[in-house]
């Protein structure tokens, strides 16, 4: 098994049978300081450019560092989610480092040196960052920074659950591998899926792809598998309780 | 090669060479090269597969709308000759999936369930970069031609060109993030395809047909409309509107 592999199951462990999407993100987070060689991670949440709060982090330290762009209302977190990308600053105490120049004050004085901020996206739009504090300055081996897209990858998972109340974490998070779920986010039958689903309720894209996920939580499917029945059409979209129909024949097309 | 065939081949790549001078949309022109290769080459099916930055593979564009086809291709994820021909960034060669079971014992079963028999994966590369790998399935156990595999390889070849457009900054970075808009834009074509289906009561492959009738016609490059579709800002009955008046919805 390569490092990568091991460090995404690693990842995907640490966040499986919590019970809370919040307790999953915390998860998360410790598993980044653990696994990542930083010293503190949250996940914070954005939406129309305005901070909406911390979501998890490894522990209250971080939680206070990550509220601190909340506080000046600038940070790299909020610069990735705007942008869509990552955002380093590998040394706050340079010179020439010219952003965010509160937060970066603040961050120093409390001991953080280095700061990434990576975009967490449903369906391909940034709506949070996880956020990986470091007391040293330097830049984020490539390990740690692939292992922090993976993690901001996984973050998305719980906030999709936080996204909709109905959603049965303790299936989703104990019974699947998280890693599977999130392959399915990126198939081509979840995406035909989600268009039927804005299509069919007037929905946008990211609503969409919440009910599609909910349904599946639901019913134990995995995203895919009830993205396949709403392809083709075993899943009568209408209304709030969307019913199953039976499989139909292989190869069959409706 | 019979007369016809060499027409066609001339077709194909006179009309490549048009877009990757004009202009062209990445997901359009990648959906035509695989209908190209399915048509051209000794093969039932033909699709390509993008990896992302991470090395993950997606589906980016293969030439059948049937969803089991489109399920094999992206299985190979997990296993199958294009992740092995992405891995290694050559071609590999598979005239009998029965003999290879041991080998994929997850690709071989669902390729020879949707009736493949042989299976040629050829890899995407840039210089140095590999980008994936392009699927050719048959229905009859045998190799292709070298004819055939030489003709493969040139329009793999040709979408990588078409995928980097960017090549005065060929490296890796820059081939990555060009990959991912290549790979964006195939997510929003394929929920505009689902708005128009859920709309037109419409399977997937006539969905398109509508969206690329109404591009075409408007002069205006696919992903465009798609993601105009996806925003609202182009009502998604004008599109379908336009494909029944031109009587393509069928195509």
């Amino acid at each position: 098994m390569s490092g990568l592999d091991q460090l995404r199951r690693d990842l995907g462990a640490a966040m499986s049978g919590a019970e809370t999407a919040l307790a999953a993100a915390d998860r998360l987070c410790l598993a980044c300081v653990e696994f990542l060689e930083v010293d503190g991670a949250s996940v914070s949440l954005v939406h129309n450019g305005s901070p909406q709060g911390t979501f998890g982090s490894s522990g209250e330290l971080s939680r206070r560092w990550d509220a601190l762009q909340f506080t000046f209302g600038e940070g790299p977190c909020l610069d990735a989610v705007r942008g869509g990308i990552p955002v380093l600053a590998a040394d706050l105490a340079d010179p020439v480092e010219q952003r965010w120049p509160a937060f970066r004050g603040a961050l120093l004085e409390s001991g953080v040196n280095a700061v990434f901020a990576l975009p967490v996206a449903i369906a391909r739009s940034p709506i949070g960052a996880l956020d990986l504090f470091c007391h040293r300055s330097g830049a984020l081996t490539d390990r740690a920074m692939t292992g922090g897209l993976l993690a901001a990858e996984l973050a998305a998972l719980p906030l999709l659950d936080l996204m909709n109340a109905d959603v049965d974490w303790d299936s989703a998070g104990q019974s699947e591998d998280g890693w599977q779920q999130l392959a399915s986010l990126e198939r081509v039958e979840v995406y035909q899926a989600t268009g039927m689903i804005m299509a069919a309720l007037g929905i946008t894209g990211t609503d969409a792809l919440v009910r599609l996920r909910a349904h599946a939580f639901a019913y134990g499917l995995t995203a895919s598998e009830a993205a396949w029945a709403v392809v083709e059409r075993r899943l009568a979209l209408d209304g709030d309780d969307w019913r199953v129909q039976p499989h139909l024949p292989d190869g069959g097309t409706p | 090669m019979t007369g016809t065939r060499e027409a066609e081949v001339a077709r194909s790549f006179v009309s490549l060479a048009s877009s990757l001078v004009n202009g062209y949309d990445v997901v359009d022109l990648l959906d035509e090269l695989t209908s190209d290769c399915a048509r051209l080459l000794d093969v039932a099916s033909a699709g390509l597969l993008l990896a992302d930055g991470r090395g993950v593979l997606h589906l980016m564009a293969a030439s059948s709308e049937q969803t089991r086809q489109l399920e094999l291709f992206q299985l190979q994820r997990e296993d199958g000759p294009c992740l092995e021909c992405f891995r290694d960034g050559t071609p590999v060669s598979v005239p009998d999936l029965d003999e290879a079971t041991d080998r994929w014992p997850q690709f071989v079963p669902a390729a020879r369930s949707v009736g493949f028999a042989s299976v040629h994966a050829l890899p995407m590369r840039l210089r140095d970069n590999v980008l994936g790998a392009l699927g050719l399935f048959g229905t009859a156990v045998g190799s292709l031609s070298d004819d055939d595999l030489a003709l493969g390889q040139a329009l793999a070849d040709v979408a990588s060109v078409a995928l980097v457009q960017d090549k005065a900054s060929a490296d890796k970075s820059s081939i990555n993030e060009q990959l991912q808009t290549a790979l964006t834009s195939r997510v929003v074509l394929e929920q505009a395809k689902g708005i128009l289906a859920q709309l037109g009561g419409l399977e997937m492959a006539p969905a398109f047909a509508a969206l690329r009738t109404y591009a075409r016609h408007n002069n205006l490059r696919l992903t465009e409309v798609a993601q105009a579709v996806v925003a609202r800002s182009l009502p998604a009955q004008q599109v379908l509107d336009h494909a029944r008046s031109r009587g393509s919805s069928r195509a």
